[in-house]
């Protein structure tokens, strides 16, 4: 057979992976999976190692909603790398499952441990062992334009301290026409808004998920209270439109177009804005809840763990004893604008002129991790029982059918 | 009627066969035909503009149809992106190759076998070989992955090659029975009398009259495989492994979901260049490919 | 040659792709059958429990019924679009002139880019923010403002009604123009001189004539349609509320997201068995009614 086509095509294949095959490493190659969105973050911090080290931390990027796939399949063929960064929130079921490396005694062993913000801590222990530690944080905060306010008459400086006063104050932003928005979130985005409206749900009082089986789902006012504010600011169209349909696509592009007042978003919201719009004025506060005073946060990002089946078990902890460092925490992550895991270190020399960051490294503080199996299931999949509850709350204006239908889909997950 | 009548006439049918004769309306078929290729193609014309605005241009509200300004940036962010763009090209390429190898190797002699011969089962035989196309296939990957751990063949570019292989086999068996079938026997016939074995008739007789069938089944392998995201992802377990749809998925993700849009178009763009590069360049053998195998 | 050889030498040729397909198709298939039986999970476990998964599956999980319902729903809307498309633009360009063969090209274009590449092209023209296709809507005058596509389940299935249709409508029309041009001219011409008008040629010959081509790309696009996945993974993500899931998009849910693989596994065969039913079914329909 006479076919020019396939044999062009090989070659050119041939050659161009033959030009991308690296060399023979002569010291090991310590493989580390990265969920996409904790990727950039986690390259500093591999940068700064493989800076200093003959055995290089070599990172694959897995699309976040792949994550679980890949290191449960990997697990169970016996095909998984040496260390992994993942979403906080799946430790538990990875724990459960045994996919993970015991490192107990080591964590309790290395004095930087104990500083981890407790969020951290929790996530990763299960039956009073641990199997993992902080890596590269990520907590929600209040983001608001301060051109905006000062053109509607608002302190620019004064972060609303209640949800009440977002809704008053995105009134009066949403009242200078031309398409400017008060408030904005992604409606159709199921782990925006565990990141961004639940916890002012939890600083209103409530528990929002079960820990186990028989637990109770959503419980306290805080819910209610948060959900019925939110259907008002959307029935006085203080929220455009389009928040209504956004899978997360316009999470962040959104408010750069300068036109929203007030949104939650993540610390990492800080340095993008900086880069993408230089000359817009945006202030960072707490996450409220409905009383003056009360405060949460999603305390979110990537923790870092072992494989049950890691090749390079020892390498990988000798990284993990490195990443709780100061010169780690500092040079890797502060000074790149991303909060610390320990927060101890929130104040140092690279936040000295970025009041911003340190007001989010606070938030680390005050904030919450959900413990719960069956995350994806409850919280994170398409058409899940909590972002149900949320639509139909807001968009439809069921609030207590909505919450009642979340508590008891969610009740019934926790006891599978 | 006379004879010379009738021949205008027939000139005249011959002229018009499809639509009407009239200048007028031949102009506004014309037309009409520019415009609905103008609507097709503004979709990606559009998609490139917006490939070369600066990254915060490409997420700008309202949107602009043509950029302001001629920016890189989208390109370099992916040309950079970890491994670098010519890494995952260079797998994608070597599995689409691979997946093209063996779609042509097994196809082409499963459809002679099927135009060919006849015995007892073959019917069987051929519906067992369009099973793939009923499965869907993302529930057999799970299955394929553990297989392949088992017997070396995860993390392999042949691996990848032979997923992207099972989801066109049904498509290019089918098309290549119906081309040998479009074969006349005769030939063939007089080929045996020259003496020629079977397997000689099949590749100096029959072979070469499928060739366009040939190359519209390797063109569909290559746009299958170098477009295939899910299978890529779970059989590669390494970045330097991955393949370009793997990549571009991860770049445009921003957090919790966020799409970098300026990346997006700049990926769009990159997947679609080759697609279309191989379309135009061989357009003339698989549309006659197509003709001769899939409408009989 | 005698029978028993030809039978050997016909087998041999196929014999490559057969156990091609026993290794890599109908093994992991009949993996699949038997984890269908179980209760594995992504994370572990993998106990028999013989039918309880099926039995759940008519019994406990109204959301598979609905998405394959709303399966079935874009595949009865889409089908007729893409046919009636896809031969209005074959009759327009069968002729083989210049302009009308670039056109035929440039409407081919689209089916050689990836589904997941063009769902997102369009995904980003329908953005209700920085989308071009809902701009030029309200350039034009068609809207009063940025269309919301995806808060409603019927806009969402007609936005990717639209996607999928520029994606494959050429492909159903090259087959179309194929089956047109290789009627006889002699047919043709007879029927002219004997003066018909082009609709009437185009009922009493082409209709007629292309039947089989027209059935039969009817159940490739018909089978694509009941598999749809991508697509709306993509430009939905199963909203708005979880009405614009497809059954296949159902079933990844199940296994990939919610790591019920045994469970996952009952609704993929199921789904088969479905589809093979109905593709069995429009066949034999097919056979019947164009015996050639």
């Amino acid at each position: 057979m006479r076919l020019p086509v396939h044999s062009s095509l090989l070659a050119l294949a041939l050659t161009a992976s033959a030009v991308a095959m690296p060399g023979a490493a002569s010291a090991t190659d310590i493989q580390m999976w990265v969920r996409a969105s904790g990727a950039t973050a986690a390259q500093f911090m591999i940068d700064l190692w493989n800076a200093s080290h003959d055995d290089k931390v070599v990172a694959t990027v897995i699309p976040d909603n792949q994550m679980v796939t890949k290191l449960a399949t990997g697990s169970q063929a016996g095909d998984v790398p040496d260390m992994v960064s993942f979403d906080l929130i799946y430790m538990p079921d990875f724990m459960k499952a045994g996919f993970l490396k015991d490192i107990t005694d080591e964590m309790k062993k290395d004095p930087n441990y104990a500083g981890v913000a407790q969020a951290y801590k929790d996530i990763a222990t299960y039956d009073g062992k641990i199997y993992g530690a902080g890596f590269t944080p990520d907590v929600s905060v209040l983001l608001w334009n301060k051109d905006l306010f000062k053109a509607a008459g608002l302190d620019p400086d004064k972060a609303p301290a209640t949800l009440q006063e977002i809704h008053e104050d995105a009134k009066k932003i949403t009242a200078l026409g031309n398409d400017t928005y008060g408030y904005y979130f992604s409606g159709s985005c199921p782990g925006c808004n565990i990141f961004v409206t639940s916890p002012m749900m939890v600083a209103a009082g409530s528990k929002l998920l079960p820990t186990k089986a028989g637990d109770d789902a959503l419980t306290g006012d805080g819910v209610k209270d948060v959900l019925t504010e939110m259907k008002a600011m959307w029935d006085e169209k203080l929220i455009p439109d389009s928040a209504q349909a956004d899978t997360g696509a316009n999470f962040f592009a959104t408010f750069e177009t300068g036109k929203i007042g007030i949104q939650g978003t993540g610390g990492f919201a800080i340095s993008a804005l900086k880069h993408d719009k230089p000359d817009m004025n945006f202030g960072i506060g707490f996450i409220p809840g409905t009383k003056a005073g009360e405060a949460s946060a999603f305390v979110g990002g990537d923790v870092i763990a072992i494989p049950a089946a890691s090749k390079h078990a020892d390498l990988a902890l000798q990284f993990i004893h490195w990443e709780l460092t100061d010169e780690a925490q500092l040079e890797g992550l502060a000074k790149n604008s991303i909060i610390p895991s320990r927060p101890a270190l929130a104040d140092n020399k690279y936040f000295k002129d970025e009041p911003r960051v340190v007001t989010t490294a606070q938030a680390l503080g005050k904030g919450f991790t959900p413990y719960a199996l069956h995350f994806n299931d409850m919280v994170n999949s398409d058409s899940s029982p909590w972002i149900q509850m949320l639509q139909t709350a807001i968009f439809d204006g069921d609030v207590d059918g909505a919450i009642k239908t979340a508590q008891d889909a969610m009740k019934a997950i926790a006891a599978q | 009627m006379t004879d010379a009548a009738l021949s205008t006439r027939v000139a005249a049918a011959r002229e018009e066969r499809v639509v009407g004769s009239n200048a007028g309306v031949r102009y506004l078929l014309a037309a009409i035909a520019v415009f609905i290729s103008a609507l097709m193609l503004a979709p990606v014309v559009l998609s490139f503009f917006a490939s070369i605005k600066s990254k915060a241009d490409a997420s700008a509200t309202p949107p602009t149809y043509l950029p302001h300004s001629f920016s890189l940036e989208n390109y370099r962010n992916i040309l950079d992106y970890q491994a670098g763009l010519w890494t995952y090209v260079g797998n994608s390429l070597l599995v689409a190759a691979l997946a093209i190898v063996l779609v042509v190797a097994l196809a082409v002699p499963a459809g002679y076998g099927l135009a060919r011969f006849r015995f007892r089962g073959k019917e069987v035989l051929f519906l067992v070989l369009l099973l793939p196309l009923m499965i869907p296939y993302q529930s057999l990957l799970i299955p394929i992955y553990m297989m392949f751990a088992k017997i070396g063949l995860a993390n392999t570019h042949i691996g990848l090659a032979i997923i992207h292989a099972i989801l066109q086999i049904p498509f290019s068996i089918y098309l290549m029975r119906n081309s040998f079938e479009g074969v006349p026997k005769e030939l063939e016939e007089a080929a045996v009398v020259d003496g020629g074995n079977s397997f000689q008739l099949f590749t100096r007789v029959a072979l070469p009259l499928v060739l366009p069938g040939v190359v519209t089944i390797a063109l569909f392998a290559f746009i299958t495989s170098w477009n295939e995201f899910l299978a890529a992802l779970i059989v590669m377990n390494k970045e330097t492994l991955f393949t370009v749809p793997v990549m571009l998925v991860s770049v445009r993700t921003g957090h919790l979901g966020a799409v970098d849009w300026g990346s997006l178009q700049a990926g769009i763009i990159v997947s679609i260049i080759p697609c279309v590069l191989i379309y135009v360049f061989l357009q003339k053998y698989y549309v006659s490919g197509l003709l001769s195998g899939a409408v009989k | 040659m005698n029978l028993g050889r030809r039978n050997l030498l016909g087998l041999a040729y196929m014999a490559p792709a057969l156990l091609f397909v026993a290794v890599f198709v109908l093994y992991p298939f009949g993996q699949l059958i038997y984890t269908s039986f179980t209760d594995a999970s992504l994370l572990g476990g993998g106990k028999w429990v013989g039918a309880a998964n099926y039995v759940r599956i008519f019994t406990g999980d109204p959301q598979f019924w609905k998405a394959l319902w709303f399966t079935l729903k874009y595949t009865v809307i889409i089908t007729p679009v893409l046919m009636g498309l896809g031969y209005a633009l074959a009759l327009l360009t069968a002729q083989n002139d210049r302009v009308l063969q670039f056109a035929r090209g440039v409407i081919f274009m689209p089916v050689v880019i990836g589904l997941g590449t063009s769902s997102l092209l369009w995904f980003w023209l329908f953005d209700q923010q920085v989308g071009l296709f809902d701009k030029a809507l309200v350039d034009l005058h068609i809207a009063n403002s940025m269309i919301v596509w995806f808060t409603n389940a019927d806009w969402a299935l007609w936005a990717v009604i639209i996607s999928v249709t520029w994606k494959v409508v050429g492909f159903g029309m090259i087959l179309f123009v194929a089956a047109i041009q290789s009627i006889s001219r002699e047919v043709v011409e007879a029927s002219q001189i004997d003066g018909a008008g082009y609709w009437q040629r185009v009922s009493m010959i082409y209709a007629p004539l292309t039947l089989r081509t027209v059935l039969l790309v009817t159940l490739i696009s018909a089978i694509g349609s009941m598999l749809a996945f991508e697509q709306l993974y993509i430009m939905t993500g199963g909203g708005p509320r979880g009405l614009t899931f497809t059954s296949v998009y159902w079933i990844y849910q199940s296994a990939f997201i919610k790591f019920q693989l045994g469970y996952g596994s009952a609704l993929a065969i199921v789904l088969t068995a479905i589809i093979t039913i109905a593709a069995a079914i429009q066949i034999f329909l097919t056979s019947r009614s164009a015996p050639q």
